[in-house]
């Protein structure tokens, strides 16, 4: 346990991650609406400790009723649309929304088009646009960390 | 009965009447040959019902042609065809006498009595999850049916994810058709991709050279190593292990790092072509692959040394999750899961195709009984055979090269590539140099039943722990 915890004191130190910079956070809800699982894969990396997402008070919460931002994978399959809706219903308002990879962002979608809705701009309001295919841990911290809010004085 | 041999491809193709179709399997099974798989090919009058029958490095391809949309059934003797029989009946309209009831599978019809398995019993009640789930993870339906917090039965409802992409894929040049087997899942994105690579090569009449062998191997091994870096993580959280589940994802973030300053992708996406490898690793690049291995080995061998020595994880593996050797082997489970349940079965061992030579063997632990914890052994048995492997293939400079025109084009190619999860079938049909057909059987797809039965009689709360050690994806299964 110790020696875990020195190697990871070590990862953090050899990733030299700025401080923190004030109380802020932002709860997020992840939808994989028909994804390749290699933007799940970046986005559990981002929790990771070269990264710690965390620490920007940044959340990944397990209901939408939680969640300020849901942020969705995939080119949303047909069977997945009307789930993702009922996840967006659920949340509470201010809310964001967040298209995470190429796919979410209908950019070179493969697939039959019987089982493809499309990008996620034709089932939801899309307010944050993550490209990448899948998108780095860098890109996606990057642009959820410009969508929290301004500190409040 | 025809009879069409192509021993270049190790591939035997062999037709049956319809009347025979169940013997034709029987006694393939009686041979001692392995099932991996069953799929609707052709089209229209020359539509055929496809079974793959393994044995060592060759592959037995049976087809026998429907009677009208009817077959008979072989989920009786062979229920690991379950599956496929419920895909092909969605998909391709086909019915099988004896498979009774043919529930859906892909379908996802609105009546729900149709899929699902009723509720019985005294005090038993049913717990409903997903398909959204409470983490990062792919959207999949359980239906649990519980006793007090004892699971009787988990009745799953996948391909929520179906993208449709085999069909999509019809038509398409051979070359380009391999974006659909590689992004049908980012997780086995080079597996499929050299399956998918392999059989159109077979099809082609292609030999593949030593470079492009070792090239491919390459990055099948780096892309177990994220793989099995990233389980180990998952399992470690799957117990509430914060220190083992970080430890682990700080090592698999630095092999996702290195393929990218191998191969430009983390997922090492687009690093397979059909016929031809551009991999290009000067010296300089091997070698400094090479030091950093050595010391993701050492740091690995150290983290994996204190998950031995945490009680609070050793605690929770014994005895959970149990899948016997005889469940594992009547289901013809795949991979790491079928390894952890003392089978024998690892496709890199009859891989002429790919760099492993005679000499490689398969992991087994020295106790696969099956639980959690034989599953998390067999992957850390297996990341120091991949560091031990990567260290040989590093061990030169990789050049680029083609494959060889060998002998004649044929119709089908088949490939079998063991991937991070066990064995991966791609099957191409072609017709004019264009894929007339595809289908891809990944090793989750092999292993989800093998998950079901290891789920039942166990406590409702170790399910994302026994989920964990198969870590089966949902991706490629649904495609
Ligand atoms: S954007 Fe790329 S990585 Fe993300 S789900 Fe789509 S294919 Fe996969």
């Amino acid at each position: 346990m110790f020696v875990l915890l020195r190697h990871l004191q070590r990862v953090r130190r050899e990733a030299a991650l700025p401080k923190r910079s004030g109380a802020r956070s932002l709860a997020i809800r992840h939808v994989d609406a028909g994804s390749c699982n290699a933007c799940e894969h970046e986005l559990t990396a981002t929790a990771a400790p070269q990264y710690d997402l965390q620490r920007f008070g940044l959340d990944i919460v397990a209901s939408p009723r939680h969640a300020d931002v849901l942020l969705v994978t995939g080119p949303v399959t047909s069977r997945m649309a009307s789930p993702l809706r009922v996840a967006y219903d659920a949340m509470p308002e201010p809310r964001l929304v967040a298209a995470l990879g190429d796919c979410a962002l209908g950019c070179g979608v493969l697939g039959a088009s019987t089982e493809i809705v499309g990008s996620l701009d034709a089932v939801l309001p899309v307010d944050i646009r993550i490209p990448g295919c899948p998108p780095t841990p860098q890109a996606i911290a990057a642009a959820i960390l410009a969508a929290t809010p301004p500190r409040r004085l | 009965m025809s009879l069409g041999v192509d021993p270049h491809q190790g591939v035997e193709r062999l037709s049956v009447p319809v009347s025979g179709w169940r013997e034709a399997c029987q006694s393939a099974l009686a041979d001692g040959e392995r099932f991996c798989g069953a799929f609707a090919g052709g089209s229209g009058s020359g539509r055929r019902w496809r079974a793959l029958f393994a044995r060592g490095a060759s592959t037995r391809i049976l087809s026998t042609a429907p009677e009208g949309d009817e077959l008979p059934s072989v989920v009786d003797f062979l229920p690991a065809a379950e599956w496929d029989e419920r895909e092909a009946h969605d998909l391709h309209g086909l019915r099988f006498r004896g498979h009774e009831p043919l529930r859906a599978l892909i379908a996802h019809p609105r009546d729900a009595s149709s899929w699902t398995i009723p509720v019985e019993g005294e005090g038993v009640y049913e717990i409903a999850v997903g398909p959204i789930h409470a983490g990062v993870i792919e959207s999949g339906h359980f239906r649990f049916h519980v006793v007090g917090e004892r699971i009787l039965l988990l009745d799953l409802r996948l391909f929520y994810k179906h993208r449709g992409l085999e069909r999509a894929a019809e038509g398409q040049e051979l070359a380009e058709g391999l974006v659909y087997a590689q992004r049908s899942c980012g997780a086995c994105a080079v597996t499929n991709s050299v399956s998918y690579a392999l059989a159109c090569e077979a099809v082609l009449g292609l030999a593949t050279s030593r470079e492009l062998r070792r090239a491919r191997t390459l990055l099948l091994e780096l892309e177990r190593l994220y793989n099995h870096l990233n389980d180990i993580a998952a399992i470690c959280a799957g117990v509430g292990f914060a220190p083992g589940n970080m430890a682990f994802a700080a090592l698999k973030e630095r092999a996702m790092r290195l393929n990218l300053s191998l191969a430009g992708h983390r997922f090492l996406f687009g690093s397979v072509e059909v016929g031809v490898s551009r991999l290009d690793l000067p010296s300089a690049a091997v070698d400094q692959a090479r030091g950093e291995l050595r010391e993701l080995r050492h740091d690995t061998a150290r983290a994996w040394r204190e998950i031995q020595f945490a009680p609070s994880v050793q605690g929770r593996l014994d005895d959970v999750g149990v899948l016997g050797h005889d469940d594992a082997a009547r289901l013809c489970a795949v991979g790491p899961v079928a390894r952890a349940s003392g089978l024998r079965q690892d496709t890199r061992e009859d891989s002429p195709a790919l760099w492993y030579g005679s000499s490689f063997a398969a992991a087994l632990p020295p106790v696969a009984d099956g639980d959690v914890a034989a599953r998390l052994e067999v992957r850390a048995l297996e990341l120091v055979e991949i560091f031990s492997m990567l260290e040989e293939l590093f061990a030169t400079p990789v050049r680029p090269d083609e494959a060889s025109s060998a002998g004649p084009s044929t119709s089908i190619g088949v490939a079998r590539v063991e991937s991070p999860r066990g064995e991966t079938v791609c099957v191409v049909e072609a017709e004019m140099y264009r894929v007339r057909r595809l289908h891809l059987r990944t090793g989750s797809y092999a292993n989800w039943p093998s998950l079901v039965l290891a789920t039942a009689g166990n406590l409702l709360p170790d399910f994302p722990l026994i989920n964990k050690s198969f870590e089966l994806c949902y991706a490629c299964v649904d495609r």
